[in-house]
């Protein structure tokens, strides 16, 4: 099992190039893949969900271009787009049915498998509701329970925890984890927590281009030694900002305590574990620092 | 706060919104059509028995008038009447819903912003005209007063008046959608005949029916008072010369007056207005589902809660099972079509179905056929636009095959509809073997749900095919119109092979957009 992302661009019009020659290899396994709004993220999601094409480039599942023979991976993909709608008139059972028919499920083995997901995700006790009365966080869970529907060998997640309150959130991750196992699964976020939880590469993307591609503990090694924790006066906050590069500030009773990442501790500064939050922040600045010279 | 200034920005935020849309320069291309088939005498005027007048400044004006009127107020009114649903989709309504402003004043600033859109049309006209009296080169005397002024005291009226009878339609709930549709064009049919029984109408017709009437007497006082705008080649063989509307100051404010019905139109919407308020949104089903979730243990936020660190149990799938019945598919389809219909419209339907397998004369069958086949047009009216409308295209176009299951599925349970409405009536020319009109009723059950998918693949919109189904369905089948009766009751006005042709072109159309939405999605 294997996708491989080779050289891919994509231009919108004549001047906007969402993707620049995106390479990457999958296998089994979570890939969190970071980026900033705007950065490209679902647009690469809608390439390898075949919904639409690269201008340059291929896309390869199993060898099979998938510009040329989509539906080798259809059959086994499952996808959560960032932005679905849903059929109001139809109740959760019977969209999910629906959707089955449409990926080819025959019915016994999908009235099962909705059974199962609507369990899943916590909708068994309103399955019988039109999902125009469904909030956001509930939308989202059937979106989360269709892309299940045909035991993807490719789950492809976009901001999937958007809408999910707290709780729903964690266990959106706890089922992500234990899905992974024998497919691959790509979560797409600009939260860092989501991927943190769950992902077993990252992939950090910026403008359209590949930035980073590593196991979390890589990335976070990076950035060892580097991050700080600084007291500071409220009022030197402005100036500490703009001579560091801060990745968290909290205000406290003896002052404001900035997380800083640099190479040389600020004066009075104690050095802390780098989180994964750090560590994005410090690729995409080196990138963007990189970009502007 | 300074209402002039919101309004302007209202209507111009509005009106900039739409003209950057492709749609809006599809329509002034059509309204650059209507000019060329003026110029060509496609649309003719023709005044008692086979006049015309020749074509001075006046009489242009007055024809380019009467094809804005006649055409723009119903072709303007499904142009326009989506103003406040685009509020609501793009959910800029509720931050407005959230400042001072008043409903009275959202409606008429809508209406004035529905009235831009639909003067630019008049204003292509306009221009229009004018080189039309040299092409034409009957009279090259110019007259801007008079080649202009039924565009401003006509047509722009009829069009303020169009303007806010769509702000209307889309505020009140039941006109809202397909049937309101559906409803306008015999409402538009209503309003374009009172001017024959001298009513002032909307359209302005009034106007130059009794302008160009009492003209014509005084060089034929034995003409009748038929007064004709028609579309083909039925020309007029005789010319009298007209000098225009004698625009007194009694007439010019008769028109004026619909500018402030219009105006009236509009505040009366403000009453309906639902001010963006979600629960007014709701039908009443949605209603029925909140109230469950209010008083069902808060449901509607929030669902029993297991535990989130439980393990997931999911019975991995055989790849066996996945194998994509197409009966299925056409099932879930047709399914999905008829769903959130009331149980009227079964009886109804049922009813139809029946009456036209028991009437026992042919021409009660026809006459069934026709109502039994307009009965389904807001079923058919979503195939090939749901997708769009409900935002789905991206589940269903990532999911194996689609183009050649879903679609191919869609296009049966749409024929399934046709055949379960009308069924009778082809049950009735089997048994008696009219193999002629077998292969009518046949080419108009194909035909239907074939325009319904094209045109919905194609705008997205379920609008495009209500409106053009019902004018055809009034213009063609329900008056038995050589040419045009798609569903072929008799052998004069029957024409299947045409029929069946352009089913395959429109079948060829829905799969060719579909293929291209799927690539895009």
């Amino acid at each position: 099992m294997k996708l491989v992302i080779d050289n891919v661009s994509k231009q919108y019009g004549n001047n906007v190039l969402a993707l620049r020659n995106f390479s990457l290899e999958l296998r089994p396994g979570v890939l969190g893949l970071l980026g900033p709004n705007g950065a490209g993220k679902t647009t690469l999601m809608s390439i390898l969900a075949t919904i639409t094409r690269s201008t340059a480039g291929k896309v390869t599942w199993n060898d099979v271009d998938l510009a040329i023979n989509p539906d080798a991976v259809r059959a086994v993909l499952g996808y959560l787009p960032q932005d679905f709608g849903v059929y109001p008139n139809l109740n959760a059972v019977e969209f999910l049915e629906y959707l089955a028919a449409v990926k080819g499920l025959d019915a016994p083995t999908a009235k099962r498998r909705i059974d199962e997901l609507l369990n899943l995700v916590n909708l068994a006790d309103v399955r019988k509701r039109p999902l125009g009365g469904f909030s956001g966080g509930m939308k989202q869970r059937v979106g989360i329970a269709q892309a299940l529907l045909n035991d993807p060998q490719l789950l492809i997640v976009d901001e999937p925890t958007a809408g999910l309150d707290p709780e729903e959130r964690v266990r959106f991750r706890n089922l992500l984890s234990d899905l992974a196992g024998e497919r691959i699964v790509i979560l797409s976020t600009h939260i860092v927590s989501d991927v943190e939880a769950t992902a077993t590469d990252i992939a950090l993307i910026s403008k359209g281009a590949l930035v980073a591609h590593a196991a979390p503990e890589e990335l976070l090694r990076q950035v060892e030694g580097m991050v700080w924790e600084w007291v500071i006066p409220s009022n030197e906050l402005t100036a500490a900002k703009q001579r560091y590069l801060v990745s968290n500030t909290t205000r406290r009773s003896d002052g404001v305590h900035v997380r800083v990442l640099a190479p040389q501790p600020p004066a009075g500064a104690q050095p802390v574990l780098p989180t994964l939050e750090d560590a994005y922040l410090y690729s995409l600045s080196n990138h963007r620092m990189g970009a502007a010279a | 706060m300074n209402h002039g200034r919101v309004l302007y920005h209202l209507v111009k935020a509005d009106f900039l919104e739409r003209v950057r849309r492709y749609s809006f320069l599809l329509t002034l291309a059509g309204a650059l059509y209507l000019a060329y088939a003026v110029l060509e005498e496609k649309a003719q005027l023709q005044v008692g028995q086979g006049y015309r007048g020749i074509y001075n400044s006046a009489w242009v004006g007055a024809l380019m008038t009467v094809t804005a009127s006649v055409f723009l107020t119903l072709v303007g009114f499904y142009i326009v009447k989506n103003s406040l649903q685009r509020d609501v989709q793009t959910r800029v309504g509720q931050i407005l819903a959230t400042t001072p402003m008043r409903k009275s004043f959202y409606t008429v600033a809508k209406m004035i912003s529905n009235f831009t859109v639909l003067a630019a049309m008049v204003v292509v006209l306009m221009l229009a005209a004018l080189g039309m009296q040299y092409l034409r080169a009957e009279d090259l005397h110019l007259s801007l007063w008079k080649l202009w002024s039924p565009f401003v005291l006509v047509a722009l009226p009829a069009m303020a008046v169009t303007a806010a009878v769509a702000i209307l339609f889309e505020t009140l709930p039941l006109l809202r959608g397909g049937f309101g549709n559906v409803a306008y064009f015999f409402v538009w049919t209503f309003a374009l005949a009172s001017a024959v029984i001298g009513a002032d109408d909307f359209a302005g017709m009034h106007v130059f029916y009794d302008s160009m009437g009492t003209a014509l007497r005084k060089i034929d006082p034995q003409s009748g008072p038929s007064f004709n705008f028609t579309i083909g080649n039925q020309r007029p063989y005789r010319t009298f010369t007209w000098n225009g509307v004698d625009w007194t100051a009694h007439a010019v404010l008769l028109r004026l007056a619909w500018v402030a019905v219009a105006v009236g139109i509009a505040l009366v919407a403000s009453v309906f207005f639902h001010r963006f308020d979600p629960a007014r949104e709701f039908s009443l089903w949605k209603q029925k589902a909140q109230n469950a979730g209010a008083n069902g243990n808060g449901e509607a936020e929030r669902v029993a809660v297991g535990d989130i660190h439980a393990s997931v149990v999911l019975t991995p799938l055989q790849r066996s099972a996945i194998h994509g019945r197409f009966g299925q598919m056409v099932v879930s389809e047709l399914r999905l079509m008829l769903k959130g219909l009331r149980w009227w419209w079964y009886v109804v339907a049922a009813g139809l179905s029946i009456a036209s397998l028991v009437s026992p004369a042919a021409a009660t069958r026809q006459g069934v056929l026709i109502v039994a086949w307009l009965w389904p047009v807001l079923v058919w009216s979503k195939m090939g636009a749901r997708e769009t409308q409900h935002a789905t295209q991206s589940l269903i176009f990532s999911s194996p095959r689609a183009l050649y299951r879903q679609l191919p599925a869609l296009w049966t349970a749409g024929i399934l509809v046709a055949i379960l409405t009308g069924g009778g009536v082809g049950i009735r020319l089997l048994l008696g073997q009219d193999w002629h009109a077998l292969a009518a009723w046949i080419g108009g059950a194909l035909f239907i749900p074939t325009l319904a998918l094209a045109l919905g693949v194609w705008s997205g919109s379920s609008k495009p095919f209500e409106a053009l189904y019902t004018v055809w369905w009034y213009v063609g089948p329900a008056h038995y119109t050589p040419g045009l009766d798609f569903m072929g009751l008799t052998p004069q006005s029957a024409n299947a092979p045409v029929y069946l042709l352009a089913t395959i072109g429109l079948l060829a159309a829905a799969y060719w957009g579909r293929r291209v939405q799927a690539q895009t999605a």
